[in-house]
């Protein structure tokens, strides 16, 4: 972009910001108002694809907060200067979200959506039963000094401000972690990041903005009561609007919101029986004919991925155990899938797994990754014990895995696969870039292919480049072999011997006995949950007792 | 007696919601389509049975040879032209599950709008068999027991089609891995859109039951679609006897609370219990475990 072209953008972005902001002083009543309709619906399309844009959990609980909002502004405003209400929705708004978010956002999919619509209801519920009850009244008045010109301000401040928050957050780790956990959520917390915690504070800064537009637009009404503050057809046109703007970047939402603002106005004032027939009409149009909204006919959105530090080399030296595991054993009801397992790791081998299929190699591997908790026995990584921490926590101390089936983030590009991995890396010190873990496992070429396009194997490659991201101390392989052709199966072979050899400890789950044999110095061999071989490959190949497991005894 | 006096209507209550969530599971548990207008189908099937009874003076029970083949038929399209397009274009379950959403709150807006034209949006009931009836020192009006009982024989009937037909059997094996199905030669395609038809056909035996002793109004269908869904939920998904002790449940516990507490908080009381059944297993009370 070249300076002077620059500055033209520059002169038409202040222009703009201009118009905007001296609006009230050339608008009419009736187009003050409607300005007034898109920067509110701005607001809150813009807050709802915050969240829900990334993650895909269809939220319906915008009125909610909209409502409480609102609703504090009448309670508190003609007691109160006007910045402290505002402050005091935002509270409301935000201990609401953390409250209910804390409980149910490890609920997806369709429990989600009914649940937020249930809180809505609950929450409106719940007000109209405080207001007959107790203030013996259900609606309340609300006088107020604000005009309709010092609300349009407040709302363009509003505004402003959603947007730029907005854009840090796409800039900051947390964005990439947001979109990471949409795409895979048991891939982000092996990648180290905590999945709750990440979707709690923007479900909270999504629902604080949405609270405090609601306590900015109470003076509007003069007189507020539930089925006004409440009203459940603002959570709706505010999914439809982010959705036909598209939901996937931080400037869609408005897009779908200015063109159905007016449209609105146009039917409550044409056809006010019909409304919401054509309501109707138009979300399923959207969703039949534009699933990535108007912003995704430009094709797809580039996000910047922050830069990561560079990589730790894992330690190699002390021959102390890096991983011990005593005793660990890991029930489902009735069946013992893993039962009293027991080994050390020391750094810089490579350990071997083996068993027949259902013998519980990959279960004892979810144990030590925190996917699931064992039921008893003690795992120790360097000296802490990893029982009881989660996934996201046992990643960061340096335990990094594969999955048998394989997981990547198919929305995120290969380089963001990789990124996401370094976000919340606590390792610090030399080694390698992302670009170059990209280059080890021969993915270089592909940096800005979306992860889902990748074959098969190439997907492969791209979760070992994402598990050594994490600069592990330790990777869990779980049959990564798996799959490969001859000409594959050698390249994979090599790749893993270098790892070794730059001092990498890897425990892996293999089926293919020439790896086993090419690569570990030492074997563990698993039937029906419990260890029944150990040692050298060539000498547990061999024993009679591994052999009948695999084959089946003399009398099978 | 208050203990009669709670359990009795509430049983009742619980029944038509078991029927209710009985269509839900097999649209949502089988065709895998969360259907948001559900609520609305049935409130249209109870303004059928109004206009059928009051126009022409045609029984419920009678109309219900009406409703339950239109109502299929209308599912069917309503999955065959809309729905099956989202189902093939989504990349995995929960796209697909969004998208389905989305599209069943258009036709949500749709349905309820065209009753809005055509009704308005005051309440609306008739007088059905209004007959009281007193059982064990409670009063009872003779129409809800007749809903009652035709909600257990239609409930049993799905039951025994369900567990005892080859459709039927074949119908449970979509529900627990549609593609599983597919590889033993079950017509997925094909039966997930007649188990739709099917949801839609129940719902309107409950809409029309319903209407014999319940007011309704055109914008009330949002309230059945979330009881269905909290009956369901509550249940497990799929899960025919889970939907039917789930729905008993949920009657008994909305009368006990409009009867003891406050009739503004049934509502309330719904959303309670349904979240805290979500909080502490999320997979339902009979739910398997999650996958």
């Amino acid at each position: 972009m070249t300076a002077s072209v620059r500055i033209l953008l520059w002169c038409a972005g202040l222009a703009i910001a201009a118009c905007l902001v001296t609006y009230p002083l050339y608008a009419n009543g009736y187009y003050l108002a409607l300005g007034i309709s898109v920067l509110y619906f701005t607001i809150l399309s813009t807050a709802w694809a915050m969240f829900s844009g990334p993650t895909r959990y269809i939220s319906l609980a915008t009125v909610a907060f909209f409502g409480l909002g609102a609703y504090t502004a009448a309670v508190l405003g003609e007691t109160m200067p006007w910045p402290v209400v505002l402050l005091a929705a935002a509270g409301v708004g935000a201990l609401t979200a953390a409250i209910t978010g804390l409980s149910t956002l490890r609920l997806s999919g369709i429990y989600f959506v009914i649940f937020s619509f249930g809180l809505a209801e609950l929450i409106r519920q719940l007000v109209i039963w405080y207001e007959v009850n107790i203030h013996k009244s259900v609606g309340r008045y609300l006088f107020s000094a604000v005009t309709q010109d010092v609300l349009y301000w407040q709302l363009l401040g509003l505004t402003a401000i959603v947007f730029l928050v907005g854009w840090m957050l796409g800039r900051s780790r947390y964005g990439l972690a947001l979109r990471a956990i949409g795409a895979d959520e048991t891939a982000a917390s092996h990648s180290g990041i905590d999945a709750t915690r990440v979707k709690l504070g923007v479900f909270i800064l999504s629902a604080t903005f949405m609270a405090v537009t609601g306590a900015v637009m109470a003076p509007r009404w003069t007189y507020i009561d539930p089925a006004i503050a409440f009203n459940p057809t603002i959570s709706f046109q505010v999914v439809i609007m982010a959705l036909l703007g598209g939901a996937g970047s931080l400037f869609g939402p408005v897009l779908g919101v200015i063109p159905l603002v007016l449209l609105f106005e146009v039917l409550t004032a044409t056809l006010p029986n019909h409304f919401s027939i054509v309501l109707g009409v138009i979300f399923v149009f959207i969703v039949m004919v534009l699933p990535n909204g108007v912003i995704g006919l430009f094709g797809p959105s580039r996000w910047r991925v922050p830069a990561g530090g560079p990589a730790a080399a894992p330690a190699r030296g002390s021959d102390a155990p890096l991983l011990a595991v005593d005793g660990v054993s890991k029930s489902f009801s009735g069946l013992r899938a893993v039962d009293g397992v027991s080994f050390t790791v020391t750094p810089g081998e490579i350990i071997g797994i083996i068993g027949p299929n259902g013998s519980g190699k990959t279960t004892l591997l979810n144990t030590l990754s925190g996917a699931l908790r064992p039921s008893s026995g003690t795992i120790r990584l360097g000296g802490t014990v990893l029982n009881g921490l989660r996934a996201h926590q046992i990643a960061r101390l340096g335990l990094a895995r594969t999955f048998q089936l394989v997981r990547v983030m198919p929305d995120l590009t290969v380089a963001e696969n990789v990124a996401a991995a370094r976000l919340f890396s606590t390792s610090t010190g030399s080694g390698a870039t992302p670009s170059e873990l990209l280059d080890l496992v021969g993915l270089a070429k592909m940096q800005e292919a979306p992860a889902s396009e990748l074959t098969y194997i190439d997907q492969k490659r791209l979760e070992l480049a994402r598990a050594l991201a994490l600069q592990p101390r330790l990777v869990l392989l779980d049959e990564w072999l798996a799959g490969l052709n001859p000409s594959e199966l050698e390249t994979g072979i090599a790749l893993i011997a270098k790892l070794r050899d730059r001092g990498l400890t890897i425990i892996m789950v293999e089926h293919v006995m020439d790896a086993i044999r090419a690569l570990c110095s030492h074997c563990i061999v698993m039937n029906a949950g419990s260890v029944i071989a150990r040692g050298t490959p060539e000498a547990v190949l061999s024993d009679p007792k591994v052999v009948a497991a695999y084959l089946g005894g003399d009398d099978a | 007696m208050l203990l009669v006096d709670i359990v009795l209507p509430g049983l009742v209550l619980g029944g038509m919601y078991a029927l209710i969530a009985l269509g839900l599971t097999l649209q949502y548990g089988v065709a895998r389509i969360m259907n948001l207008s559900y609520g609305e189908s049935l409130v249209a099937a109870a303004f059928g049975a109004f206009s059928l009874y009051s126009g022409l003076g045609l029984s419920p029970l009678a109309a219900l040879l009406l409703a339950v083949p239109v109502a299929m038929v209308l599912n069917w399209l309503l999955y065959r032209f809309l729905l099956e397009r989202l189902m093939r274009r989504g990349k995995d379950r929960g796209a697909q599950e969004i998208d389905s959403i989305l599209v069943t709150f258009g036709v949500l807006f749709v349905i309820q709008g065209a009753m809005l034209v055509a009704f308005g949006g005051q309440y609306y009931s008739y007088s059905y068999l209004s007959i009281p009836l007193t059982i064990m020192g409670s009063t009872l009006a003779v129409n809800r027991l007749v809903a009652l009982v035709f909600a257990a024989l239609v409930g049993g009937a799905v039951y025994l089609a369900l567990t005892r037909t080859r459709i039927g059997t074949a119908v449970r094996a979509i529900a627990v891995d549609a593609n599983a199905a597919r590889l033993v030669g079950i017509d997925v395609a094909a039966l997930s859109g007649l188990a739709f038809a099917f949801g839609g056909g129940l719902v309107a035996v409950g809409g029309v039951l319903i209407s014999m002793f319940l007011t309704f109004n055109a914008a009330m269908g949002v309230v059945f679609t979330m009881k269905a869904l909290v009956v369901v939920i509550m249940g497990g998904v799929g899960n025919v006897i889970g939907a039917l002790v789930a729905g008993l449940l949920l009657g008994v516990v909305e009368t006990a609370v409009a009867r003891l507490v406050d009739p503004g908080l049934t509502l309330a009381a719904t959303y309670a219990l349904f979240l805290g059944v979500l909080v502490i297993k999320p997979t339902g009370l009979f739910g398997r475990a999650a996958s």
